[in-house]
């Protein structure tokens, strides 16, 4: 082992409502985290979830519902640690790296005196040696979100929070950073949740993806269930790009437009079938559909189709495969689809 | 109003609302001696001085305050645009000048303007031989307008030109990419950005033209602070003073209400700027600045500094007789020194309060300390007098009780100064050092404190050179035999010995300018933008 | 880092040098006295060394304009530290005493004095006088057309040309004797006729002296030792006094004067400083730097000014010209105190 090890502790949320004014920003979300899980809590803007993560911090006060690390209530209604004794780490979306002091004087900042040594072991773990006496304005972004990191794990938090980590990183060194932060994470065994709008990050990087909606967690499963199996309409959205066909469910499979599909899970009657773009197949599948235009996006190529009698819709197919305008497929569902029961 | 928001989100901690109530306690003395002094004969002074003065008074003081607010605007938004946003030469010796008349007070500015612009005054003197027989009246409301302009606008000057160098300049661009020339863009998009620092430019010069006593008084204009003074003055008449005195608090109190509003509407999204700023050619205009800088720079500075050097050349070649400068330097300097650490030490935690965690003590500490601000100093030296012999024998005339007078008349000055650093500062900041397991304290100690070096600096410079022009409550609370620059100043001015009070005044001012000056030089008035 | 250090270091090096002026001793064998002054510095300053040298008692002054001083002491009440105040006016002295903060004086100190110039209960002694005069530019006006009395100045032709400083407390006070000699509706008809016959107000009597000198106007009622004082400053000017008729209020006598404070911590030094204050040394010193009338011990003033003896101001007693509250509130009421 490179670095010591922490000492994960499980984290529980419920019922947590947090309220600005009149507006419940949080309302009553559900979450648990598991010792050494790395949770995703995906949502668009304004859901919450950054709010939620600033309450289990101890920078908001919740007005109901409580917040347990390890076992003990941190914050309820009743109680609340101030946030520098919980010993939670938390990684700002801006860093919040201080501007007037070194890499270094960062990273020890929330270290007792003499511990030079274990800065000077970060530093070397986020390849960051020799760059320990610069100012933070002398690294590049993708530096200081690594010392954003090593400065919060510096000092063995029970938790560590991230705040749209990768945010303010561009696409290339976004991937690299995902792979390192989930590796380093891995080594110290950190209990992790971070807060995500992007949902291939939340994918890539998290044990579980918790989806929050209007201040609630409305789903929380892994990523491959989140994206082959979800729970409701609303929550298929978040895992990738989601279109629905109208279908009669007979138990294992279904009637579509799209032909017959097998059902991921069984359901009889009315329902609409979730069938992603990239879960088409194309060519010598029995329904005949029309290329109506077409979208180059390097690996892939975006089809817009029609088929008589239901709206446009979109399949994603390798780009080197040849498609124009007003060219003809048989088109057809590969892979087993989710289907939720037409309400009424 | 939404009570939910005066809850502090977080507790503050005792170090930082403990000053915070000592700051709002100081500061209600001379609201508690007022309210006291004021009815101790009933209502009766009340009603009469409503019947009589309050209304002409109260309209002539507004009125003036309106006036010199509108000229100080007039020249600082100028100045304060041509020294940050175009390609004059000297930028920074152009701001040091237009700063430095920070450091001479309203009353040797006023001796001048008498001395040079009376109707048969030194300018007089040179144009007698163009046939100007004399020249307009100069005292009454005009001259006291034009003095007050003088001495005051480097208040707006300041803030103006901190809001332009820290202000977003992209929509600035845009509007010139959509073909808008740069005189439109200024008007359409700068000057409406600079609203907010205009407003708390305009208040600092409307405390600073309701509190003054010099100009007024040497330009003969009645104020309500003038008045005060002459209620003491002619008939020793405490309740009726008193009675003036918590009428021009009440009016600031509702002058620092409606401001506080129009502050708070206007706040909302600033942005601050990222890139360079790309200065505006003047070309042939350049000509035209430069000669509205020289002008304002004349009458502001040039002009009272040199009739005090021409009073001291003067007095010199008749051998007049000057005032051992020593122990006045020293005591001026040790107060002032003195008075602005303790200003700003006490200033800063109410500041963390107002900028980090809001609540009713906040505010409170903010507002009562503006009210002082704007009451007369001979007012709150009377105050301090009141307490001082009943329940503060021990410090009483001694220099302590001085301190505490300056720290009651200047902490709002430290504190427009260090709020505006603060909350321009990342609040995460703080929040990332509690993460990593610092208390309020230790964050404030190690993240706070040092990133707000520069309105530390800024206000500390402010409290100084305030301190060292301060003259009605130097007089009354020094200790007995306690010389210094003002009181000299003063003393030998009354005597009309002008050659002797030159000489306290040129040091007085030299003094004063040093820390001011030097901030303007480096830049870091920015500080200063409340 | 370093710079907060240096200022930190200024701020306690600062502190510790207020504290040791704070806590200074300064108890010498003499003992010390107390001194309010509303006299600046410059008319007091030389006679308290003296003083200090000669009788060994310290002396701690307080310089403040004397209505500050008198504000102060009014607000100190019964615990005032200061043993005596010295004041530029009557009016001020009388203020305090109404308060019943002032000591009787020995019959030592107040038999040096003429009795017109002293309380009559004794709380007070004129140290030095002065007298209203009507100070004039002798290149715009020829002596023969000087007027006789404080009611020629509302004349036609002095429109504009007459400068005056209601804010002053010694042009106060020539109102008081005016509503005293003449009646408080002359007084109210001469203030609102002043006002129509356009007199230039001014700040104070130095203001008006200099803007006779220089022209800007002709005349104006003032003190006679101003035009002294800035002849002293300045050299030749352009400025003499002329003195009112005999038994006119504009040729009110009035006196800066001394007393002791019945709260005194050191009244016999006390005492003897008012005292020396009218022995020939001080009586000369006056005479000699301020320009005004020596009180005490016939001593002379300037040559080249009008002796005391030769002055015929209106029979009123000092005392009585404490009404000042009826004189502001005329003062305001006519708009001429704005």
């Amino acid at each position: 082992m490179i670095l010591e090890l922490s000492n994960p502790e499980p984290l529980d949320c419920a019922g947590v409502e947090v309220r600005f004014g009149s507006l419940k920003a949080v309302n009553g979300a559900n979450l648990q985290v598991a010792a050494g899980e790395i949770v995703a809590i995906l949502g668009r803007s304004g859901s919450g979830k950054t709010t939620l993560l600033r309450a289990i911090a101890g920078f908001e006060r919740v007005a109901a519902g409580e917040i347990r690390i390890g076992g003990r209530v941190v914050e309820s209604t009743s109680v609340s640690v101030p946030a520098h004794k919980r010993s939670v780490g938390l990684v700002f979306q801006d860093y919040a790296l201080f501007p007037n002091r070194t890499v270094a004087a960062n990273i020890a900042y929330g270290l007792p005196r003499g511990s030079a040594a274990r800065v000077t072991e970060l530093l070397r773990r986020g390849e960051l040696e020799g760059l320990g006496g610069r100012y933070p304005h002398q690294l590049s972004g993708g530096q200081q979100q690594r010392v954003a990191v090593l400065r919060s794990l510096a000092p063995h938090p029970r938790i560590l929070l991230l705040d749209e980590p990768f945010s303010n990183l561009d696409a290339a060194l976004r991937l690299a950073m995902r792979e390192e932060l989930v590796t380093i994470l891995r080594a110290e065994g950190m209990t992790a949740v971070l807060v995500t709008h992007d949902r291939t990050d939340a994918m890539a990087a998290a044990d579980r993806i918790a989806v929050m909606d209007a201040g609630r967690v409305i789903e929380t499963a892994t990523p491959l269930n989140l994206y082959m199996r979800p729970s409701s309409k609303e929550s298929a959205t978040y895992a990738a790009d989601a279109q629905f066909f109208p279908g009669v469910a007979n138990g294992d499979t279904a009637e579509t437009p799209l032909g017959t599909v097998r059902l991921s899970m069984p359901l009889r009657g009315g329902c609409e079938v979730l069938i992603r773009p990239e879960w088409i197949g194309v060519k010598g599948l029995g329904v005949p559909a029309t290329v109506v235009r077409r979208r180059f996006e390097g690996a892939h190529a975006r089809l817009v189709l029609s088929v008589p009698g239901i709206p446009e819709f979109v399949a994603v197919v390798p780009s080197w495969m040849a498609a124009e305008a007003n060219d003809s497929f048989e088109i057809g569902v590969n892979v087993a689809v989710p289907a939720f029961a037409t309400a009424g | 109003m939404n009570w939910a928001a005066l809850r502090p989100a977080r507790k503050a901690p005792a170090a930082l609302w403990l000053p915070g109530l000592l700051a709002v306690a100081l500061t209600f003395i001379p609201v508690f001696y007022l309210a006291l002094r004021s009815t101790e004969d009933g209502w009766s002074p009340w009603s009469r001085a409503f019947h009589t003065s309050v209304p002409q008074l109260l309209q002539r003081s507004l009125w003036l305050a309106a006036v010199v607010a509108l000229f100080c605007v007039a020249v600082a938004v100028p100045a304060a645009w041509l020294t940050t946003r175009a390609d004059i030469p000297a930028r920074r010796v152009w701001s040091v000048l237009l700063t430095v008349p920070l450091a001479i007070p309203s009353y040797i500015t006023a001796l001048a303007v008498v001395a040079f612009l009376g109707p048969k005054g030194m300018l007089q003197g040179w144009l007698e031989p163009l046939g100007v027989d004399r020249l307009p009246e100069v005292y009454g409301f005009w001259g006291a307008a034009f003095t007050l302009t003088c001495a005051g606008y480097p208040y707006v000057y300041l803030v103006v030109r901190a809001a332009l160098a820290s202000a977003d300049t992209a929509e600035e661009e845009a509007s010139r990419s959509l073909g808008v020339s740069p005189l439109r863009t200024f008007f359409a998009i700068t000057l409406p950005g600079l609203v907010p620092a205009l407003a708390a430019g305009i208040l600092l010069s409307v405390l600073y033209t309701l509190s003054d006593f010099g100009a007024v008084s040497l330009l003969n204009y009645s104020t309500f602070t003038r008045d005060i003074f002459i209620e003491y003055q002619s008939s020793f008449d405490r309740t009726g003073a008193a009675v003036l005195g918590a009428i021009l608090g009440l009016v600031t109190l509702l002058i620092l209400t409606s401001e506080l509003g129009v502050r708070s509407w206007l706040a909302r999204g600033r942005k601050r700027r990222q890139a360079a700023v790309r200065l505006v050619p003047l070309g042939r205009w350049g000509v035209l600045a430069l000669a509205f800088l020289s002008i304002a720079v004349s009458l502001a500075l040039v002009l009272p500094v040199g009739v005090l050097i021409y009073w001291l050349i003067n007095g010199l070649r008749a051998n007049a007789d000057f005032p051992a400068l020593a122990p006045a330097v020293r005591h001026s300097v040790e107060m002032a020194l003195a008075g602005a650490a303790i200003t700003v030490a006490l200033a800063f935690p109410v500041a963390i309060l107002s900028a980090r965690y809001g609540g009713l003590l906040a505010r409170a500490a903010e507002q009562a300390a503006y009210v002082t601000h704007a009451l007369p100093g001979l007012v709150v030296a009377l105050a301090l007098v009141f307490f001082g012999i009943r329940y503060a024998t021990g410090l009483y005339q001694t220099v302590w009780m001085l301190l505490l007078a300056y720290v009651i008349l200047f902490v709002p000055n430290a504190l427009s100064a260090l709020r505006g650093t603060l909350v321009r500062q990342p609040a995460n900041l703080e929040d990332a050092a509690a993460s990593l397991g610092k208390g309020p304290l230790m964050a404030i100690a190690t993240v706070t404190a040092p990133l707000a070096r520069p309105g530390l600096a800024a206000a500390f410079a402010l409290v100084f050179l305030t301190i060292m022009k301060e003259l009605p409550a130097t007089l009354i609370l020094s200790p007995p035999g306690y010389q210094t620059l003002p009181g000299l100043v003063w003393s030998r001015s009354t005597d009309a010995l002008y050659a002797g009070a030159a000489l306290p005044a040129l040091a007085l001012i030299a003094v004063a300018a040093i820390p001011v000056g030097l901030l303007a030089w480096k830049g870091d008035i920015g500080a200063l933008e409340s | 880092m370093h710079r907060l250090r240096i200022l930190s270091l200024t701020t306690a090096a600062a502190a510790l040098a207020v504290m040791a002026a704070a806590c200074g001793g300064d108890d010498d064998d003499g003992g010390s006295i107390t001194v309010y002054s509303g006299r600046s510095e410059a008319l007091v300053a030389p006679i308290i060394e003296d003083f200090t040298e000669e009788t060994g008692i310290k002396v701690n002054v307080k310089y403040a304009g004397t209505d500050a001083a008198a504000a102060l002491l009014l607000e100190e009440g019964g615990k005032s530290p200061a043993d005596v105040f010295f004041s530029q006016d009557g009016g001020a002295l009388g203020a305090v005493r109404e308060a019943g903060l002032l000591a009787t004086l020995p019959g030592s100190i107040t038999g040096l004095v003429p009795e017109q110039y002293r309380a009559s209960d004794g709380s007070w002694v004129g140290i030095s006088g002065r007298s209203r005069v009507v100070v004039y530019n002798p290149g715009l006006i020829n002596a023969s057309d000087l007027p006789a009395s404080y009611k020629d100045l509302t004349s036609a032709k002095w429109k504009g040309k007459v400068g005056w400083a209601p804010a002053n407390a010694s042009f106060q006070a020539f109102i008081t004797a005016v509503r005293k000699v003449d009646g408080e509706d002359a007084a109210k008809a001469w203030l609102e006729a002043m006002a129509k016959n356009d007199a230039k107000t001014y700040a104070n009597n130095n203001a008006i002296v200099s803007a006779v000198a220089s022209g800007e106007i002709s005349l104006g009622v003032v003190n006679h030792y101003y035009l002294w004082g800035l002849i002293k400053d300045q050299g030749e000017i352009n400025a003499k006094n002329h003195y009112l008729a005999a038994g006119d209020p504009g040729a009110l006598v009035n006196v800066a004067g001394a007393a002791v404070l019945k709260s005194a911590p050191n009244k016999s030094g006390a005492e003897k400083f008012v005292e020396y204050l009218l022995q020939k040394h001080a009586q000369e010193f006056f005479a000699q730097e301020t320009f005004e009338y020596p009180l005490a011990n016939g001593i002379a003033t300037d040559p080249r000014i009008k002796p005391l003896a030769e002055l015929k101001p209106p029979a009123i007693d000092l005392s009585d010209l404490d009404d000042l509250a009826g004189t502001l509130a005329l003062l305001r009421s006519t708009g001429v105190l704005k």
